[in-house]
Parts: structure tokens; C-alpha cells; sequence
């Protein structure tokens, strides 16, 4: 324990030097201003800036680097709340609650909570990572495909709440969600599913096209058709309206903290930790509230909850991509090429080779935690004026904010249709009572589910004992069925009855 | 639908360039190369072996050639995407194409790629040159590549094979090597090659075909372990590592290329400017070196060598997909 804090002492000294606060700033400011523009995001930028760090100490480059990527989620929330537009899937899960919040005119309290849910999530996963990061990486590392199978169902499961009103079309959207995630070339076998010739279509749909459509582009036609878009009066932004009431602060605090909790242990999983973390999250307030009805609706839980699981499981993804040097995506596989660049090599003999590079960017992670929190809340008083651009303006500059975001993707024009049909879509899908996020679940967790589940059986020689064999792999599947049993009546007054009738045996 | 009929006003266009092209012959002049900017498409994303040679490269032909070589990524299956960049292209030499091996399975692995690379682009030289490596884990008693297949003759349908992507070079090479070796595996594909390291660690799968410039830091901290290598001579960064050939399995040989191509109908001068700008910068002293710390090799081809290693890589693939019996898209 005493060597930690002495590692740390050694990290916070090289974290600090005027340099790296330097470089950390720039960071995490930069994070912030490609995380509020909807699409174009931190891989991108970090592609980008990747040039500029051969010139820098291979510390500053990772402090920089890292800061655009956390600075970039705590950006991406902006343009959910306010424009229903996520950049992503994690984000996604933020407009639900945050976005009616802000036709509510209570988008200043939005962007508060989630700049301190973040900063909450954030924080808790470094503190986790400093005790822990050796002995989690191998935790993180030892799930196979059948662990991972056995996650899903439960993320799918318990996320069966999402949509509002009816159960049934909630299921219908999930299923039509992993219908779209099957288009393109099969994982397993190489077979082209759904493509209907196009070699364009085997790459699959493109998740930011998808969900910008959705989201953003069916929410400009619907407030179109509707016709009566009424912009908020710039003077009833007052300070005051930014801050939240006391009442809002009682049930943000135990939504927050359970949210980080469900990030940092999603988190760590390669890949899909944010998606799953957010989702989960969501999930879970929803079912322990007393009052479901409140989600969707601008619920302050709805908020916090995944807020704080997407910081906590971004920060808690760089456990393995430092110790191990496995990228768990695409930006963490960048920044390992930044790291491989100055002749690093990130693996097991980071910690001791190199302990003032991995402590050193541990601890510039918090500083840029605390960078972001007094960057943001100042920041949203000019956010919110944002709201108050008059339509006519705001909307031809939102449909070209998303056509650059997605065409920058892959530099793809026929992401940008892609992103127009499921605008049309989306819009029908809203007309008729169908909400668009289980349909984006269904969409990335389907095909994971079936490669996993595949993958699970090619290496059990088919053998289906693999998923209750495996520890970890039970647990997940007893966690699924536990979830299941409780959305049951019979089963939750089952204590009740068994109660009454030993009571009256005992008369 | 919009699609194919863009890639077919796109390729109409392109022959109309082309007439043109053929019937004033040389109207562009050897010393009026290059006039502006030369784009060179990449059809993978930025970070990859293909780009950073590619963008190594463009640095030096700005020196030699005196415009700028601006390197673009237009990532997508089969190479499409810059494929249909290219055929909007006017084919005068200012646009490039990074054609690779990879270009060679995809036209046996897709029906209908729509372009036909051996058609409608010239080839001008290749690149970079690389090997795969066989990697499994150190903890294993695998020491050397013929134990992995014996171990795999005594226990039929036992031995785990992890590569990427079906289709891929790794996965059809590890195909090649099941057929060769006439052994009874398990391929199993993964996502990406950091998915790959992470089941060799945790032991699911006993041999790995991957680069070695991909799985470089896993060799380095001891994650991994190589027993040997696909080319048909060493790797020059691996000397103490043998080939397969040398390792024991006789007939097996892959190796992959990086290299450019132009549009058919280009003038003939101006793919001989292009040609002798590349074997100079393939030469140089510094872009070796550098092509060695990524674990590839420069070395160019003359056009018509290219043509026929194109062909010969073609055909080869196409055999390899046919005898695994791996369904066309």
C-alpha cells in the first residue's frame, strides 16, 4: 500500500510540471470542443494530433492524447441534451432523459449533473485503477466468449425496459435493431448476410450514421411536421435556472454512484464497456425506482446514472490497454501506436519499466478530471444559448454538423445517406409510438451476442456446458435470471404470501 | 441501387478518359508531371502497415517529383471505396491507388467487387514488402513450427488456429497452411489482432497467424513467442527466426505486398516518372531502415512484373478459397 502512495507521490510530480499541466489543458480543451460538434470525435482528432506528438516527450503525448479522448465524453453529453444528437452509442443513452429535459427548459441542469456525474465517475474508476490496475487487466484479460456471451444476455435482459409504453414494440425494436446489426460480412463463416450484392453493405452499417439518423435527423422532421417550434427566450436563462434544487441533488447522488459503480466493472471488459456500462445503468435505475413512469421523460436518474457509467468505464478502459498493451477499440489501439511510435512497449513491464510514464499519465488523468469540471460549468450558461437560435438557422446547421460528422467516419458518402434513411425512419418509428434505443441496442449487442456465442461453441467442440461450467460465465447467467424472476409479480410477493401462510400455521 | 449506378456512370467515364487518352497519345509530356498535387487512396484506414509506408513514401516523392503526394484513407471492403475515387479520376497520373495482395482475394472472394483492378487500373510498382509470423504462447511446449503440426496429426480436429477477418491474408494463409500441411484444425476468426493476442494469453487458441509488425510489443514483453515466418527468405528484422520451408513445411510461402497502380490509359511516360521515382525512394537508405523497424522490406517491381505477380497471387488465392470451400460474396 505504501509503495502505491509512493508511486503515486512519483506520478502527481510528473503530472504536474508545467509541461504536462500544459499539455494536459490543451487535452482535455480540445476533448471538449470535438465532443460537443455530433461525429466528429476523439478518434479523429487523435489521429490527427498523432503527427504533433513526435515532438513531444512521450509522457506529454499521452497526457495530451488521453485528454482529448475523456475530454471528448464529457463534450459528447452537450450536443445529446441539447439536440438530441449522439455522437455514439454510450451517448445515446443520454439523449432518453436528458433531451426531454431540455425541451423542459431544464438543459442548464442537465449539463450540470452531467459534468458532475462525470467528474464523480471519472475520479472513482483512477482511484480503482491506482489500487488495482495490475490484478484487474488479468481479470479483464481471462473473460472468453462464453463470459462475454453470458454479460450480454444480461445487458439485453435487463435493458428490456428501455422503451416507454408498450413491452411489445420494445421488443419488435430490439429485434429489428439486431436484424440491422447482421448486414455485412459474418464474423465466423465470412458469409455476406442482408447485402443484397452491394460490397459496400459487407462492411456493415455504420454505428454514428445509424444513430445520428435516429436521433438527430428524425428529431428535426418530427419537430418540422409539428410546426409549432417556439425558441427559448435568451432572458429565462438566469444563473439560478442553472442550478439544480435540492431535490434534484437527493435523487442524483445514489443514481450517480450506482452508475459509476455498474461503469468500473463493465468498464474494464475490452470493446464493448461503455455501450454495456450506460445501457446497464439506465437499465438498473429504471428498475429500482419506485416510479418508473418518470423515464423518458426527463428523469434526473436517467442522467446521472449513465453519465457517470461511461466516465468511469473510459477511464477503467485504459487498465488493459497500458498494463497489457490489448486496445479495447479503435482510439485506445491509437493511442498504443503513439506510445509504439516513441519506442514504448506497453505490456506488463510498463508499470516497472516505466513507472514515471504510467503513474505520470494516472495521475494527469485526475488533474484533467478537475481541468474539465472548471472548464464545463462555465461553459454551459453559453451552451444552453445555443437552444436559442432560432430554428430556421439551427437546423440546416445541425443537418450539416451531421452530414460532415458522419462522412468523416469513414469518408463515406454512403454513410450520409445511410444516416438520411434511418432520419425517415426514425421519424416513422416516433409517429407511431416506437422508440429508437432498443433498437440501437439490439443493433450493437445482437451481432456481438451471436459472435460470441459461436465463437463460445467452436472452442467447446459444441459442447453447450461451456456457459454454466465457467464461473464467471454462471454468475452472469444466475445475475440474468435473478433480473427476470423480479420483473415477475408472482415472484416479488412471494416472500409476502410464504410470510403470511407460516403465520398462520403458527396460530 | 444509387450506388452501382454512380460506380457505372463513374467506369463509363472513365473509358470515355480513356478513348480520349488513346487517341492523342502522349499529349502530355514526360516534364509536365507532375502539375499539381498527386492524391494517393488508400483503401484501409489511417494507422495501418499500408498507410504509415505509404505515408513514409509520400514525403520523399514531394522531394524527388516537387508536388505535394497527399495521401487519403477511403477505407472499405474489397478495396471499393478508393477503387470508385480512383475511376472518377482523370487518367493523367495525379491520382494513385494503393493496390495490396488483399486486392487479390477480393476479386475471387466477391462476385460482383465491381471494378475489375487487372482492367481498368496499370500497374506501376510495389512497395513494401511483408511476411506473416506463426506465434504461439510461451508457456506452451511448442518449440518449433513442426511440433504445432504434429502435435495437431496426433490429435485430430484438437489445435486451435486464431487469425482476423475471414478472408483476410492471415486467415486464408492459416487456410493455405491447413491444406498444405493437411492437417484437421480449428480456424477461429477474431475481430482485431489485439482480440487475437488476448486469447493466445489466455491459452484458447494454440497458433496465431498475424504480422509481426502487429504483434511487435506482445514478442517484445514476452507475451508471445514466433517460430517462424511466411516469406521466402528470413525477415531481415527476425534473422534468428526461420522460415516456414526452413521450419519443416515444405511448399508453403506467403508473402504480402503494398504497392501503387494508376488508371488504365495513363501515358506511358508518366508511369515510367512514377516507376523511377519509386525504386529511387525504395533505395534510400533512411525509407529501409525505416521499412525495417515496421518489419517490412522496400523493394520495387517493374510494371510488368507487377502485372504478373498480380496474376500469380490471383490465381493462387482464388485455389486457396476453392479448395477451403469459402463461400463467395
Amino acid at each position: 500500500m505504501s509503495d502505491t502512495f509512493l508511486n503515486l507521490g512519483l506520478g502527481f510530480q510528473t503530472a504536474l510540471s508545467l509541461e504536462n499541466l500544459m499539455f494536459c489543458m490543451f487535452g482535455v480543451t480540445l476533448g471538449t470542443f470535438v465532443g460537443v460538434l455530433p461525429g466528429i470525435g476523439a478518434l479523429a482528432t487523435i489521429s490527427m494530433c498523432l503527427p504533433l506528438t513526435f515532438y513531444l516527450d512521450p509522457v506529454s503525448a499521452i497526457i495530451m492524447l488521453a485528454g482529448i479522448f475523456y475530454g471528448a465524453q464529457y463534450g459528447s453529453s452537450t450536443a445529446s441534451i441539447l439536440l438530441n444528437l449522439p455522437g455514439s452509442a454510450p451517448a445515446a443513452v443520454t439523449c432518453l432523459d436528458g433531451y426531454p429535459m431540455a425541451q423542459q427548459g431544464r438543459s442548464g441542469v442537465a449539463l450540470f449533473l452531467t459534468t458532475i456525474a462525470s467528474f464523480i465517475g471519472g475520479s472513482f474508476s483512477i482511484m480503482l485503477m491506482i489500487v488495482f490496475a495490475p490484478m484487474l487487466a488479468s481479470v479483464a484479460i481471462s473473460f472468453s466468449s462464453a463470459e462475454y456471451f453470458s454479460i450480454m444476455v444480461l445487458a439485453l435482459v435487463a435493458a428490456s425496459t428501455l422503451s416507454n409504453g408498450s413491452f411489445l414494440k420494445g421488443v419488435t425494436m430490439t429485434a429489428v435493431g439486431i436484424l440491422l446489426g447482421l448486414v455485412g460480412t459474418d464474423i465466423s463463416s465470412g458469409t455476406a448476410r442482408f447485402t443484397f450484392g452491394s460490397v459496400t453493405l459487407s462492411d456493415g452499417i455504420s454505428l454514428v450514421a445509424l444513430a445520428m439518423g435516429l436521433f438527430g435527423i428524425s428529431e428535426i422532421l418530427t419537430n418540422l411536421s409539428r410546426g409549432n417550434y417556439t425558441a427559448i427566450d435568451p432572458r429565462s436563462i438566469t444563473l439560478r435556472s442553472l442550478i439544480p434544487t435540492r431535490a434534484d441533488m437527493r435523487r442524483f447522488w445514489p443514481s450517480s454512484g450506482r452508475g459509476t459503480l455498474i461503469g468500473s466493472v463493465v468498464g474494464i471488459l475490452p470493446g464493448t464497456g461503455p455501450t454495456i456500462a450506460t445501457f446497464m445503468s439506465y437499465a438498473a435505475e429504471k428498475r429500482i425506482a419506485k416510479d418508473s413512469s418518470i423515464f423518458g421523460k426527463g428523469a434526473i436518474e436517467g442522467v446521472a446514472a449513465p453519465e457517470s457509467a461511461n466516465n468511469s468505464s473510459v477511464q477503467a478502459a485504459f487498465i488493459p490497454t497500458l498494463t497489457l498493451g490489448i486496445p479495447g477499440d479503435a482510439i485506445m489501439a491509437v493511442m498504443l501506436g503513439a506510445l509504439m511510435l516513441h519506442g514504448i512497449t506497453p505490456g506488463p513491464q510498463l508499470i516497472i519499466n516505466q513507472p514515471e510514464l504510467f503513474w505520470g499519465v494516472i495521475a494527469s488523468f485526475w488533474i484533467g478530471n478537475l481541468f474539465l469540471l472548471v472548464l464545463n460549468i462555465p461553459m454551459i450558461g453559453l451552451w444552453v444559448r445555443l437552444l436559442t437560435v432560432p430554428y430556421h438557422i439551427l437546423y440546416p446547421a445541425m443537418l450539416f454538423f451531421i452530414c460532415i460528422g458522419v462522412y468523416s467516419v469513414n469518408n463515406s458518402s454512403f454513410d450520409v445517406l445511410i444516416a438520411l434513411i434511418f432520419g425517415v425512419l426514425g421519424y416513422g418509428m416516433m409517429k407511431f409510438g416506437f422508440s429508437p434505443a432498443p433498437l440501437l441496442l439490439g443493433f450493437v449487442l445482437g451481432p456481438l451476442l451471436e459472435e460470441h456465442f459461436r465463437r463460445a461453441l467452436l472452442l467447446s467442440r459444441g459442447d453447450l456446458t461451456v456457459f454454466v461450467m465457467r464461473p464467471v460465465s454462471l454468475l452472469f447467467l444466475a445475475l440474468t435470471l435473478l433480473v427476470l424472476l423480479l420483473s415477475m409479480r408472482w415472484f416479488r410477493t412471494l416472500p409476502r404470501r410464504f410470510g403470511r401462510k407460516a403465520l398462520q400455521r403458527n396460530e | 441501387m444509387k450506388l452501382i449506378t454512380m460506380t457505372r456512370r463513374a467506369a463509363a467515364a472513365s473509358l470515355l478518359a480513356m478513348t480520349g487518352a488513346a487517341i492523342a497519345p502522349a499529349a502530355v509530356a514526360q516534364e509536365d508531371f507532375p502539375t499539381k498535387p498527386v492524391r494517393i487512396l488508400v483503401p484501409f484506414g489511417p494507422g495501418g502497415l499500408a498507410d504509415i509506408t505509404m505515408r513514409l513514401a509520400a514525403e520523399k516523392f514531394r522531394e524527388i517529383l516537387g508536388q505535394q503526394f497527399v495521401v487519403e484513407n477511403h477505407p472499405g471492403a474489397g478495396g471499393v471505396a478508393a477503387a470508385n475515387e480512383l475511376l472518377k479520376a482523370e487518367p493523367d497520373g495525379h491520382t494513385l491507388i494503393v493496390m495490396s495482395n488483399g486486392t487479390t482475394i477480393a476479386t475471387s472472394l466477391f462476385e460482383t467487387l465491381g471494378y475489375d483492378p487487372q482492367e481498368q487500373f496499370a500497374p506501376i510498382s510495389t512497395l513494401a514488402w511483408f511476411d506473416l509470423g506463426f506465434f504461439v504462447n510461451p508457456e506452451s511446449d511448442y518449440e518449433e513450427l513442426t511440433d504445432v503440426v504434429s502435435y495437431a496429426q496426433e490429435n485430430p480436429g484438437m489445435l486451435n488456429i486464431g487469425t482476423i477477418n475471414p478472408g483476410s491474408t492471415q486467415n486464408l494463409s492459416a487456410e493455405y497452411f491447413v491444406a498444405v500441411t493437411g492437417i484437421d484444425a480449428n480456424i477461429i476468426t477474431y475481430r482485431t489482432s489485439p482480440d487475437i493476442l488476448a486469447a493466445l494469453i489466455r491459452g484458447e487458441i494454440d497458433l496465431v497467424f498475424e504480422s509481426p509488425t502487429a504483434f511487435a510489443s506482445a514478442m517484445e514483453s514476452g507475451q508471445a513467442k514466433i517460430l517462424a515466418t511466411t516469406g521466402s527468405q528470413r525477415n531481415p528484422s527476425l534473422p534468428d527466426v526461420p522460415t516456414a520451408e526452413q521450419a519443416g513445411v515444405e511448399g508453403y510461402q506467403v508473402e504480402g505486398w503494398n504497392a501503387l497502380w494508376t488508371l488504365a490509359g495513363t501515358p506511358e511516360p508518366v508511369i515510367e516518372t512514377l516507376h523511377e521515382a519509386i525504386v529511387e525512394v525504395a533505395n534510400m537508405p533512411e525509407i529501409q531502415e525505416r521499412f525495417a523497424e515496421l518489419n517490412t522490406r522496400a523493394q520495387p517491381l517493374t510494371p510488368e512484373e507487377m502485372a504478373e505477380r498480380f496474376e500469380a497471387d490471383r490465381a493462387q488465392w482464388a485455389q486457396v478459397i476453392e479448395d477451403a470451400g469459402i463461400e463467395t460474396r
